[in-house]
């Protein structure tokens, strides 16, 4: 009984893998979280590969695909983490026109977010200088590139030193949103694809960073060189850089690269 | 090696342990001499921080302190500064967090000291306090070592309610988990390592010297 028990358990446990094999895994930068999953769902209709996607921070995806986590794709928040990838022999750009650079799927952007009930005034850069503005929750900067952009921004306004001592670090973009989302914060420089959440437009309001202030938000994609799937990895690239879906990505927050 | 994060870490390790101390032992000896039914929903409660991951408790904890809450806006107005990414929040988050570890060991130390003491002495006329302090704490010394122990470094250790809470702050929230975690996912595994070196030694050290000069007499543990 006890031998018939353990032979089904393997079986389901290898029938499971089996079917595990035909799945394209995604590991992706967790402000993709409120974007991708619809994206997701139509390559999944359109195509009939089934997706699983991950979202968590960008460095913690990067250490889990070099130390063997069973992705297929990985789709960073910046070019910094797929190129290291790329440079420890992990991770290619294969298929696209210089193999050993991050495919380029869409930049990002930054905002100031307050909340609408927040005894302060609408959001823009004066309010950066407002002596009312007592706490500013931004990003990991030494790893969360929303982070790193917000210092760069604030530094080419010269806020940053003034700032500094009220700056309050979260872990990733998500957190520093929820700083401010439960009043401990009163203002965050957060994504515009989480200022765009229904969350946040319900009970916020933002102001877009101008561009020229912070370098480029670009998002790259690598594929994980062990991947039993390329030719699926490739169409859901294809599909991530079709003018339908990079339509959509406008709509979610991030600027279009085609 | 970071040592402002290590004295910061010890010293909201030591602040709650001691409170939590406080704390936990007249509630374990509630729990123990009570007669009352809901006192299982008090020991309960005292047990709950174990389900919940970290850092959900930690955003429960930072929405209820924060100044959305009539709650939050009282200790606001109470001590002058939010709670939420001070020092002071940290050890509320940390006596919350810590409570099971403290709890714990104090019930199953005070439940298994002989009741036939515990009737004796009540017969007496012994309060609950005398009872609290001329039998339960002399007679589970190593109980109260336990929870005193296990709190500490359960606090060393804390990870997820720091984060959401602290805003990581150097000198004031900064923890040498935080400072660890930052190693980690910078890639500085170089740096992580001379740390948790640093972290394991002391904890080792401590450890062993605690427990080395609490050993029960020889003979007792045949």
């Amino acid at each position: 009984m006890l031998r018939r028990t353990f032979l089904l358990g393997i079986g389901i446990l290898s029938a499971s893998s089996l079917l595990a094999q035909n799945r394209l895994r995604v590991a992706a930068a967790a402000d993709l979280e409120p974007v991708l999953p619809p994206i997701l769902e139509s390559f999944q209709r359109d195509t009939g590969i089934p997706v699983d996607a991950t979202y968590q921070a960008s460095a913690a995806l990067t250490a889990q695909i070099m130390n063997g986590a069973p992705f297929d794709l990985f789709l960073s928040a910046d070019l910094s983490y797929p190129k290291r990838l790329i440079d420890a022999g992990f991770a290619d750009a294969a298929g696209s026109a210089d193999s050993s650079t991050p495919i380029t799927y869409a930049r990002g952007t930054l905002v100031l977010w307050t909340r609408k009930d927040a005894s302060l005034p609408v959001p823009s850069l004066d309010l950066l200088q407002s002596p009312t503005l007592k706490r500013l929750a931004i990003a990991n900067p030494e790893r969360a590139p929303y982070g790193r952009a917000a210092v760069a921004a604030l530094t080419s306004l010269k806020l940053y030193d003034t700032l500094k001592p009220r700056i309050v670090t979260a872990e990733n973009i998500a957190q520093a949103a929820q700083f401010v989302d439960s009043g401990n914060a009163d203002a965050g420089l957060i994504s515009l694809t989480s200022a765009l959440t229904p969350r946040l437009t319900s009970s916020g309001t933002y102001f877009v960073i101008p561009r020229e202030l912070y370098p480029p938000l670009e998002q790259g994609a690598v594929i994980v060189s062990k991947t039993s799937q390329r030719a699926a990895v490739h169409r859901l690239l294809d599909f991530l850089l079709s003018p339908a879906v990079q339509t959509q990505l406008a709509k979610a927050g991030l600027t279009p690269v085609k | 090696m970071d040592w402002q994060a290590l004295a910061l870490t010890l010293r909201l390790a030591t602040l709650t342990t001691a409170l939590l101390l406080v704390l936990s032992v007249p509630v374990a000896a509630l729990c123990v001499l009570g007669r009352s039914r809901w006192l299982g929903l008090l020991e309960a409660l005292t047990t709950l921080p174990l389900v919940l991951p970290p850092t959900v408790l930690g955003f429960f904890l930072l929405v209820l302190l924060g100044p959305r809450t009539a709650f939050g806006r009282g200790i606001t107005a109470l001590l002058g500064h939010p709670l939420a990414f001070s020092f002071s929040g940290l050890v509320v988050g940390s006596i919350l967090y810590s409570a099971p570890f403290a709890v714990q060991p104090l019930v199953a130390g005070f439940a298994a000291v002989e009741p036939a003491l515990v009737d004796a002495a009540r017969l007496l006329g012994a309060s609950p306090a005398r009872i609290v302090f001329t039998l339960f704490l002399p007679l589970a010394k190593r109980s109260l070592l336990a929870a005193g122990v296990l709190t500490f470094l359960h606090t060393v250790g804390e990870f997820g309610v720091v984060l959401m809470l602290g805003g990581d702050i150097p000198g004031a929230t900064r923890t040498l988990s935080i400072l660890l975690y930052n190693q980690v996912e910078n890639f500085d595994y170089a740096a992580a390592n001379r740390t948790v070196a640093v972290l394991l030694t002391l904890s080792v050290g401590a450890l062993v010297a605690i427990y080395a000069g609490n050993r029960p007499r020889g003979g007792s543990r045949a």
